[in-house]
């Protein structure tokens, strides 16, 4: 009986005695957690590459489709009828707050913020070579700066975030109050500590660069009609003698000529899945069926087309994809459920056709995650500079600068697209407006063009547009409902 | 039992030579129940102690000798029978069981009880119920037998685990309940490693009081296993082995080609004139195998001395499935074993180990219900895949390969000591240990240019599922005078640990089988992920149940936990229950003959849940957020955040109440139990969306105690045997009602006040999560007709892109615009009943019996035929498409997709059933056959499984699941269930 009363105290001691008090403790494995990360120089440059990640995220592209140029006039829906039907009501100005693509395309945006705050208040307090640590941090202002901008250009008022984790009470803030307290401060900064684009080492090519930190904010200013500002920042580019437009226009967006000379913001994708370096812009507007490139939205206007036609612009061959077009040794056959041609009231609305700039060879369509999105061309630069100019009061010498790009897309025959001459400043805002739709066609910034310049009405009203609504996209209903009504709605939604 | 068998024993040595006298009494006694004759019944002169028992035939003769002129015959599981002879020289004697439940010992948490002693809700199914239903899980044999469980075979796919649901939807999140194999803690899927023949009984804990002792992990519900031991008296060998075929019980009405084109023409006139010359392919023809082959054999041997017990069983299961590459095979193993060290000691182990082999089946299911009927599988030749619009699911199949091993074993391995006389303390180390290696190839190959793979490629990964608990208890039980107390006290900890090793490649070397390894790919192309989860829990437990004069029965239990996965101010949680029994019966005044057992029952208790991921909590840093950068382009590393953690997740609490009341009357003829219950579950563990602003990310949830739902509802099960003359029958019907509603959501927390579920993969989400409704409703617009003429298109709100033809939906909030505010609760999948009633009658050696279930008033989302990425076949219901004014007014115009596919009511199933879920004729050998062959006792018989249903659903089968509870149920193209025939054969040595 002894022995069995050592043997219960024995067991008893044992069980209560096996596991201490670090036994509940289970941090996670192969992850750090909040505050422990960044300490160190690597981890400051870990961090900072994660900011440019968002850059190639599906959602950042206006909720996973390229939405922003199907609601321009130089493109529809696109893709088979009956494939993503809930974006189609973007092509008709029908969209409202419940579409997920408006709420994919915010969210990710902030989520892209939280990931430049975390460099940009903790990449300071680092014990590290001081100019890295300041490219770095410039870099991630630069970002922050490149996706506040799209946001409030999308949605208006935003929620002013600088914290890793902003309170949960936070209302709208001016646009003025994101500009000029985080916008504009981020990319002076930018401009003052990052290096040109041929100072980086060539394993650096596309980071942030001091060009493109101007080409940014001259983008932004332009939009807000600060013309002092634009001209001023795209002379500094074009006098930087970083940049020049490539020969050949069909050459710019080729697979094999990627950062070119004209680059000034574009982002690096490989050919592969997201995971492993891709981005599914291209995807998502590669051709659909034969060969099998991607889902086909975001197909060129037929009425885009016409006027490349009427005009005998080049343009038109390097932009866009036909049916039967034999591209790299490719026969485009397209979509078989997808109408080859579209009629409306006996008239051709749509023909299936593709965007080929972001056309990516091989019949792989895991290959078409390897279009670099062309951010800032040097080009937009050019016309930029001339609008500037031209607003400012300098329409003649606004004219070598539109003229240029003219001239390269004439691809040397004389017979076409013969020099701008007017210095009349209306006729001239017309024609580089007009320039920057068949130069800049399905790069995502028509769409934008004509509402800084008032033109949306006019242009798109046929399309839906309404007039003091569709300028701006609606903050998410969830977004609403979260806030309990502290978040507003914009106007008309 | 073993004073009864101690008693036989002697008498049998007593009374064998006793030679034939004058006043003699013969007879055969047999069972009431199945007919068979009783082997060793006492049968006594009442008075006395002359008595003999009946021989393997069931016969006893008995001289009276003027002794007395009464016979009592006993018999045990069987009520006493006491008959006066009056002169009879043969009296043929029937005896009844005895009410199963009256003296039996129910399992509860660490520990038995007797069930009259019971205050909390268990349903208890013995083991000749689980082997009846051909399924390599035995929780299977549960559907349709225990009031307020809800299990739903989802798949007819072999080895699938059932969808299983205790009273109701009590959390958003995980509602399956926990399973305790032989004490051990683990999840209802380890339940499939235990072959059905070689576990005794399923206690179901339904109430608080019967499953607060599991704490944090009872709140939905506990389901305990009981495996069978070896017997110190008696060597026991069993086989059974049966076989059987199973094929789809029913297909899905899709077009035909004729009908297809015929349609397509409404869309575009002319796209096919000569309708004639269009070939017409039923691709579910060539998908589906008929008559696919099932095998289960088991063997077992049991037994031991007085020292030791024993029972080893071996167990085969193999399942073909009616889709090809989807079988499954299965080896399961089962040792129990028992020393008695001392009188005082005991020491044992008891072990299930599982080797299992699956195909995993490929996901042809919906191609073959979207393939153009008009297109065909083969090109000329007869052999090379032709291309498929809406894919080619023949080519699927075969270049489909998906294969899952794993060996798991579950063990228990103990010491108990009994000391102080009312003393027992156990001490046990269990463990769940599960290994699995999964490995897809998909070879290089073109059927289109939406069906092809450019490069063979292979994945291989291993995944290492352990768990072990320690567990210590003491438990007391003593009965002095009238009162009667078990107590028990213990402690015990567990540590989970999860790891994954996965590596890919592409470009192998060659095709073949030989080559599915990693090395024989290209280097360039491979890649490997690995990832760990540990998890960890401390318990306090104790529970004192007391009886008075088995009068009056109270329980009391609380547990404290201690779990891992919540932060430092919230790691623990209490759950306490009580309970109070009242055995009205056993009352001097209570004098109703009719009723010869009552007894009520009431129980309070708090139940916890802790089902989330152990790094909920954390806001976590992850490498591989690269950045691409260089003139030669590549990957940069960069790590940034992943999502977001909650630092003050706390427990989530089930409350619960329940009301019972057990009947028996007529002498347990009529069993009947009643309950009522009411389970409110606050502060549930909710993975919301906060405000964007917060930078989460899109898709991205942080988990949140967030949510309050309320569950309540009635439930019954009443069951009532007898006999006219030579037919044995029995009945049983059960029931219960669900009523769900959310009565809180994460209002005060920035996140999100509804939840959004049910996405269908094509941007369309059909469910909502919202107070006042129940979980998971189905949302979307409310169709009111279709569109006649172009005149009620102009005078009616509509959304973008409809005309005539079109379905009409409800302008829900009256303000004369169609839009996504008018979307609207359209229906919900938690039925208002579930049912169930079982017929048995016995004749002579046949038995046959029938088991019924359904369940009433819910609804499914018919996901699959909503889903139009591009053009595909329809089903039936689309050729009575409108086709011009007045032609209908439900279906509308033909069209390859928009408007009319939208989140609507025309995608609103009834999903009601009633299924006759088994029906079997069983014949049990006579003895002179089985006698001769030096048997027990054996029976053949016939099965028949998923016979009929009556339904009006479309799908393969009603019974869907849900992976979540905010999707609602949807029907994305199940696996479908089978019907199944199987004849077997059992034989007990």
């Amino acid at each position: 009986m002894k022995h069995i009363q050592l043997f219960i105290i024995l067991i008893i001691t044992l069980a209560f005695g096996a596991c201490g008090d670090g036994f509940l403790e289970q941090p996670p494995r192969s992850a750090l957690t909040v505050g422990t990360f960044p300490e160190t120089a690597e981890d400051a440059l870990l961090a900072t590459n994660a900011c440019y990640n968002s850059l190639r995220s599906w959602q950042i592209n206006t909720g996973g489709f390229p939405l922003l140029d199907m609601m321009a006039d130089d493109a529809v829906k696109g893709s088979n009828p009956g494939d993503g039907t809930a974006i189609a009501v973007y092509d008709k100005f029908e969209h409202t707050a419940t579409e997920g693509s408006v709420e994919r395309w915010y969210k990710t945006l902030y989520e892209a913020i939280r990931r430049t705050n975390l460099v940009i208040t903790e990449v300071p307090g680092i014990d590290m070579d001081a100019a890295l640590r300041d490219r770095l941090v410039g870099e991630a202002r630069f970002l922050r700066a490149y996706y506040y901008s799209v946001l409030v250009r999308g949605f208006g008022d935003v929620p002013k975030v600088t914290e890793i984790d902003p309170p949960l009470d936070l209302g709208r803030a001016p646009v003025s109050e994101i500009l000029n307290e985080l916008v504009y401060p981020d990319l002076e900064y930018a401009i003052s500590v990052l290096p040109e684009k041929s100072q980086y080492a060539p394993e650096d090519l596309g980071r942030a660069t001091r060009g493109s930190a101007r080409g940014l904010l001259a983008r932004v200013k332009l939009f807000y009609g600060d013309f002092g500002a634009v001209e001023q920042l795209t002379r500094d580019i074009i006098t930087s003698g970083e940049y020049s437009l490539v020969d050949d226009f069909a050459q710019i967006f080729v697979s094999t000529n990627e950062q070119n000379e004209e680059a000034v913001f574009e982002i690096s994708s490989l050919p592969d899945w997201f995971e492993n370096g891709g981005n599914q812009y291209g995807n998502t507007q590669g051709v659909r069926g034969t060969p099998n490139k991607g889902w086909g939205f975001c197909r060129p206007a037929y009425s885009l087309i016409e006027e490349y036609q009427a005009n005998n612009d080049p343009r038109e061959e390097a932009s866009i994809l036909f049916l039967g077009e034999v591209i790299d040794g490719i026969t485009i056959t397209g979509d078989g459920s997808t109408p080859d041609t579209t009629y409306q009231n006996g008239q051709i609305v749509e023909i299936e056709c593709y965007n080929q700039k972001v056309w990516f060879p091989g019949t792989d369509s895991r290959e078409s995650f390897g279009h670099n999105r062309r951010i800032i061309r040097y080009a937009d630069v050019l016309l930029m500079h001339a609008e500037a100019l031209n607003e400012n009061g300098k329409s003649g010498d606004a004219l070598p600068f539109l003229n240029q790009v003219r001239e390269r897309a004439r691809g040397g025959n004389p017979n076409i697209l013969p020099d701008v001459t007017t210095t009349d400043k209306n006729a001239l805002r017309d024609a580089i407006l007009q320039e920057r739709k068949y130069e800049l066609a399905l790069e995502g910034v028509r769409f934008w063009d004509l509402v800084r310049t008032g033109k949306a009405e006019a242009v798109l009203g046929p399309l839906g547009f309404i007039k003091g609504k569709n300028e701006l996209f609606p903050i998410p209903q969830s977004e609403i409902d979260i806030s309990q009504g502290r978040i507003t709605q914009n106007k008309g939604y | 039992m073993k004073q009864h068998l101690l008693v036989r024993l002697i008498f049998l040595f007593t009374f064998c030579n006793i030679g034939l006298y004058a006043q003699q009494v013969t007879g055969v006694v047999t069972s009431v129940e199945d007919g068979l004759s009783l082997i060793g019944v006492n049968v006594v002169i009442k008075g006395t102690a002359v008595g003999t028992i009946t021989d393997v035939d069931g016969s006893y003769s008995l001289q009276l000798d003027g002794k007395g002129d009464t016979l009592v015959f006993t018999y045990t599981g069987f009520a006493d029978r006491v008959i006066a002879v009056n002169g009879q020289s043969t009296i043929n004697v029937f005896m009844e069981p005895q009410s199963e439940l009256l003296d039996e010992v129910v399992v509860i948490g660490y520990g038995t009880i007797k069930k009259s002693d019971l205050t909390g809700s268990v349903s208890t199914v013995k083991s000749e119920e689980l082997i009846k239903v051909p399924s390599s899980n035995a929780i299977q044999a549960l559907q349709g037998k225990v009031a307020g469980l809800q299990i739903l075979s989802t798949s007819g796919d072999p080895g699938a685990d059932p969808v299983v649901r205790l009273r109701g939807i009590t959390t958003l999140n995980n509602n399956n309940p926990i399973a305790v194999i032989d004490g051990v803690i683990t999840d209802i899927g380890a339940i499939s490693l235990l072959n059905a023949n070689d576990i005794e009984s399923m206690e179901v804990l339904k109430d608080a009081s019967a499953s607060a002792i599991y704490g944090s992990r009872g709140a939905a519900g506990v389901v305990i296993v009981t495996t069978k031991r070896g017997s110190s008296e008696r060597n026991t060998v069993s086989f059974s082995v049966e076989r059987g075929v199973e094929s789809v019980a029913n297909r899905v009405d899709v077009m035909n080609g004729r009908e297809f084109a015929t349609y397509i023409n409404g869309i575009n006139p002319g796209t096919y004139n000569n309708l004639d010359v269009l070939p017409d392919t039923d691709w579910q023809d060539l998908i589906f195998e008929n008559n696919a082959a099932i095998t289960n054999a088991n063997f077992s041997v049991s037994g031991g001395s007085a020292k030791s017990t024993y029972y080893f069983g071996l167990g085969y299961f193999g399942q073909e499935g009616v889709l090809p590459k989807s079988g499954l095979e299965r080896l399961t193993g089962k040792i129990n074993s028992n020393y008695k060290l001392t009188e005082q000691i005991n020491i044992g182990l008891d072990l299930s180990m599982q080797l299992r082999d699956k195909d995993n089946a490929p996901g042809v299911i919906n191609s073959a219900l979207w393939a153009w009927p008009i297109d065909v599988p083969y090109l000329a030749d007869g052999e090379t895949f032709a291309e498929v619009n809406g894919g080619n699911p023949v080519a699927a199949i075969e270049y489909t390969n998906d294969n899952t091993k794993s060996l798991r074993g579950l063990g228990n391995l103990y010491a108990s000591i009994g000391f102080l006389k009312y003393f027992t303390y156990k001490s046990s180390v269990q463990f769940d240990l599960n290994q699995s290696q999964t490995k897809v190839f998909n070879p290089k190959y073109f059927v289109g240019p939406l069906q092809q793979n450019e490069e063979n490629d292979l994945s291989n990964e291993t995944r290492n599922v352990n768990t072990v608990i320690f567990e210590n208890t003491l438990t007391y039980n003593q009965t002095f005078g009238k009162h009667s107390v078990i107590a028990l006290a213990g402690y015990t900890t567990q540590d989970s640990r999860e790891e994954n090793l996965k590596g890919q490649t592409e470009g192998l070397l060659r095709e073949d089988e030989l080559f599915w390894y990693i090395d024989a790919g290209q280097d360039d192309f491979e890649r490997s992920s690995n990832n760990f989860r540990r998890s960890t829990l401390i318990s306090y437990l104790s529970r004192v149940n007391y009886s008075y004069d088995s009068r009056y029965l109270f329980t009391a239990s609380i547990r404290r936990d201690g779990s891992s996965k919540f932060g430092p101010r919230n790691k623990y949680g209490n759950f306490p229950s009580f309970a109070l029994g009242w055995n009205v019966n056993n009352e001097s005044f209570f004098n109703i003959d009719l009723i010869n057992r009552m007894k009520v029952r009431a129980s309070w208790g708090i139940i916890g849940n802790e089902k989330i991921d152990g790094n909920a909590q954390y806001s976590l840093i992850v490498p591989g957020v690269n950045g691409v950068f260089g003139e030669n382009e590549g990957q940069v590393p960069g790590a940034t955040f992943q999502g977001g953690g909650n630092p003050n997740l706390k427990w989530e609490e089930t409350t619960q109440t329940n009301i019972g009341i057990d009947i028996g009357m007529w002498d347990d003829k009529l069993i009947a139990e009643v309950d009522y219950y009411v389970k409110q579950t606050d502060d549930i563990l909710v993975p919301l969306e906060p405000i964007g602003y917060t930078g989460i990310g899109s898709f991205r949830s942080i988990v949140y105690n967030a949510a309050n739902v309320k569950n309540k509802g009635l439930e019954w099960s009443l069951n009532y045997r007898d006999r006219v003359g030579e037919i044995s029958y029995r009945v049983g019907v059960l029931g219960t009602t669900i009523k769900n509603e959310v009565t809180d959501i994460g209002e005060d927390l920035g996140a999100d006040s509804l939840l959004v579920g049910g996405d269908l993969g094509n941007g369309q989400q059909v469910a909502r999560t919202a107070v006042g409704q129940p979980i998971g409703f189905f949302y979307g617009y409310d169709v009111i007709g279709v569109f006649q003429n172009a005149e009620e298109v102009a005078n009616s709100p509509t959304l973008f892109g409809q005309d005539v033809g079109d379905l009409k939906y409800r302008d829900v909030n009256g303000d004369g615009k169609l839009d996504a505010r008018d979307r609207t609760y359209i229906g919900n999948s938690i039925p208002d009943l579930i049912y169930g009633f079982n017929v048995e009658v016995g004749y002579k050696n046949f038995t046959l019996s029938a088991d019924f279930q359904g369940q009433l008033g819910n609804e499914i989302y018919n996901g699959k035929q909503a889903i139009r990425f591009t053009t595909l076949n329809y089903e039936d219901k689309y050729n009575s498409y409108w086709s011009g004014e007045g032609s209908t007014n439900s279906d509308p115009r033909p069209s390859l997709g928009g408007v009319n596919f939208l989140p609507s009511s025309y995608y609103i199933e009834d999903g009601s059933f009633l299924r006759l879920r088994t029906l079997t004729l069983n014949y049990s050998l006579p003895k002179h056959l089985t006698q001769k062959l030096k048997i027990v006792n054996s029976n053949i018989y016939a099965r028949a499984t998923n016979l009929f249903t009556a339904t009006s659903f479309t799908g393969y089968s009603p019974e869907i699941g849900a992976s979540s509870a905010v999707d609602g149920v949807i029907d994305r193209g199940v696996y479908p269930v089978t019907r199944i025939f199987m004849v077997g054969l059992n034989a007990n040595f």
